[in-house]
């Protein structure tokens, strides 16, 4: 039986389920506002939310995709009995948690969280180029135009930003000096792109689609902000070998066996390390260059 | 040397007299000259420095004309010293999680619909398509969509006749309900009772015409597709036939309720059983690569086939039709459309359809 962990209405897990059924391989899908009671029925630990109830040694292979197993916590009235069996049920969640992940698995739920300065640290010590970055509380040292500044957290949502909408943290370009000191901003060096590659990895697979965002003013420095008139050229790319290699080594250190990875090709021919997602969309790359990645997933698990 | 590299998104499809280029990215298909496309194949071969090369002074102004457009409209790139083999082609295999994309039901009954639920325990029905000969209710048509509650089936789309009944409340307490119908087509419609700018989960089109499932199988500019899936589909399979089951009024199970071949009866046989009959796929592996005429044609890749109208004047050592369809006034020798229902070398088929002719 495989676990699906992910949000309610996802559309990759959709997809990714549609491939399950075509290989007749059962599986059971948690939403990210389950709740879950530990039970045990004759000495083995069955999960049981509104939805769904399973005995965790029945898992062969569980998908961490969105949410996680949450767990529904009792409380006490007496303090001291509330602390110890807090603490009791901390360490059964755990061994629950850990016990699922100990078991064939994209990604895990304990390591979902990244850290864009670890991951560049990282990158750095396998060998991979990346932009010259460091953290300032203001503008004094920073080349004009020649710098840019993006999110240091992985949310880049800012929720009801102006009146009606959100904001989004782009990337942008530095090109103006800030009179005041403000909060610890992560800056990069900007490299002269040839395109960009969005990478796909699982398990020591990596499949590259390279992004021609430079020809266009409006997505030179965040393809993200999509010109639907005339879309960036997303085509089929393979990677160097040693690239390929550095990519294996990155994400094993890092601990994930899934992820989407960015690069930059430079115009002087470098491939520089941007970015890791372990929960990143791959659906477009998926269909643009026609490697049915849902499909390699559902093999997988 | 200059070398110009072909994004493996653009697809430059032969015909016996034009080329079309399409952009699998921006989903559309342009028409070109052979010239282009001799270009293009000898930009494989040859730097840009070695192609100029080879023409006379007049000539070298249109090759460079040429090379600029290929790179105004993105078809392609430049790269120094040789080609960039970092870009990979394009793979056109086409896989999809389903057993049966289409299911085309001609309505009476409504139990047959229950028998396609219950099929779908076993196989996954991605759309239906429902083309009912009589009324339907506001309920009957909510019974259609929750009928297949908690299934895999994406979609659904109801061609019916138009009734007084239809007014807005109709419609939007329609929308409000379904959950899985996404098209809404009515026929025999004189004169509209419900306003069209309500804001309906599915979209809604209504005719004045009385349409029949004759209608089917034109072939036309307007039908053609530039797609992903489209053109992976017809690069490998039928672009009409591949994953499609069609049950007929009289509930006999085919491959298209058009053709004349019939495979049991909803009555008395499963749709299971039916995929798994000799015979039924027959059609599913024919790509417009090997049907007469079609196979010089530059629209190959983004035509939908039709094996239920055809000339009838080909057939293959399999005994497979592989005649052109009847319904396409198109000539790839000569690039010109014309009206397909008048022209004189398709009588003999159109007398064996019973199509009125129009002289």
């Amino acid at each position: 039986m495989i676990l699906i962990l992910s949000a309610n209405n996802d559309f990759t897990t959709n997809e990714v389920i549609k491939w399950l059924h075509i290989f007749d391989k059962k599986y059971i899908r948690v939403h990210e506002f389950e709740l879950f009671e530990i039970k045990v029925i004759d000495k083995k630990i069955l999960l049981k939310s509104q939805r769904n109830s399973f005995y965790i040694d029945d898992i062969n292979s569980v998908w961490f995709r969105r949410g996680g197993i949450k767990f529904n916590r009792l409380q006490f009235q007496n303090e001291s009995v509330n602390k110890i069996m807090n603490e009791t049920q901390f360490c059964l969640e755990d061994y629950v948690i850990k016990k699922l992940e100990s078991k064939r698995h994209i990604n895990k739920q304990s390591n979902n969280r990244t850290n864009k300065l670890l991951i560049l640290e990282k990158a750095v010590a396998v060998g991979l180029d990346v932009p010259s970055y460091f953290l300032a509380d203001n503008t004094d040292h920073i080349n004009l135009g020649k710098t840019i500044t993006k999110s240091i957290s992985e949310n880049i949502i800012v929720k009801s930003a102006f009146d009606d909408f959100d904001g989004i943290l782009y990337t942008s370009i530095v090109d103006k000096q800030e009179d005041e000191v403000f909060f610890p901003t992560f800056f990069q060096e900007k490299i002269e792109k040839e395109f960009e590659i969005r990478c796909f990895y699982l398990n020591g697979k990596v499949w590259s689609c390279a992004i021609f965002s430079q020809n266009d003013e409006q997505t030179k420095i965040d393809n993200r902000i999509y010109n639907y008139g005339k879309p960036n050229r997303n085509v089929r790319y393979t990677l160097p070998p040693e690239i390929h290699h550095k990519i294996c080594i990155l994400m094993t250190e890092l601990d994930y066996n899934c992820g989407s990875i960015d690069f930059i090709k430079s115009v002087d021919g470098k491939f520089y390390f941007l970015e890791v997602n372990p929960v990143g969309q791959f659906l477009g790359i998926s269909d643009i260059c026609n490697y049915t990645l849902e499909k390699e997933i559902a093999d997988y698990l | 040397m200059k070398y110009f590299n072909l994004f493996s998104s653009v697809l430059i499809t032969k015909g016996a007299s034009r080329v079309l280029i399409s952009d699998l990215e921006r989903n559309v298909s342009e028409l070109q000259s052979l010239d282009l496309y001799n270009l293009t194949e000898d930009l494989k071969l040859n730097s840009i420095e070695d192609v100029i090369k080879e023409y006379d002074r007049d000539s070298k102004e249109i090759i460079n004309e040429y090379i600029d457009f290929l790179l105004e409209n993105e078809y392609g790139f430049i790269s120094h010293n040789d080609w960039d083999n970092s870009f990979n082609p394009l793979s056109f295999d086409y896989d999809s999680a389903d057993v049966i994309n289409n299911l085309f039901l001609e309505l009476d009954n409504f139990s047959v619909l229950h028998k396609i639920r219950c099929a779908m325990d076993t196989i996954d029905i991605r759309y239906l398509v429902i083309y009912s000969i009589r009324q339907l209710s506001k309920e009957e048509l909510e019974e259609i969509d929750f009928i297949f509650e908690n299934t895999s089936l994406e979609g659904i789309e109801i061609y019916c006749p138009y009734h007084d009944q239809m007014n807005d409340s109709f419609i939007s307490g329609l929308s409000d309900q379904s959950q899985r119908i996404y098209k809404l087509v009515l026929y025999n419609c004189d004169n509209i009772t419900f306003s069209t700018n309500e804001n309906l989960k599915f979209s809604l089109e209504y005719t004045k015409d009385h349409i029949t499932i004759k209608n089917c199988g034109i072939v036309d500019l307007k039908y053609f597709n530039t797609n992903n899936t489209k053109i992976f589909e017809s690069k490998n399979y039928n672009s009409c036939l591949f994953k499609k089951i069609g049950i007929d009024i009289e509930g006999n199970i085919k491959n298209c309720p058009l053709m004349p071949d019939h495979f049991g009866n909803i009555g008395n046989t499963s749709l299971e059983k039916v995929l798994e009959m000799a015979g039924f796929k027959k059609y599913w592996n024919l790509t417009k690569d090997h049907i007469a005429i079609c196979k010089d044609c530059e629209f190959r890749y983004i035509c939908t086939d039709c094996r239920a109208f055809t000339e009838k004047t080909h057939q293959n050592k399999d005994g497979l039709d592989t005649s052109k369809p009847l319904k396409c006034g198109y000539d790839p020798y000569t690039g010109e459309w014309s009206e397909w229902s008048t022209n004189p070398l398709k009588e003999k088929a159109m007398k064996y359809y019973d199509f009125k002719i129009d002289k």
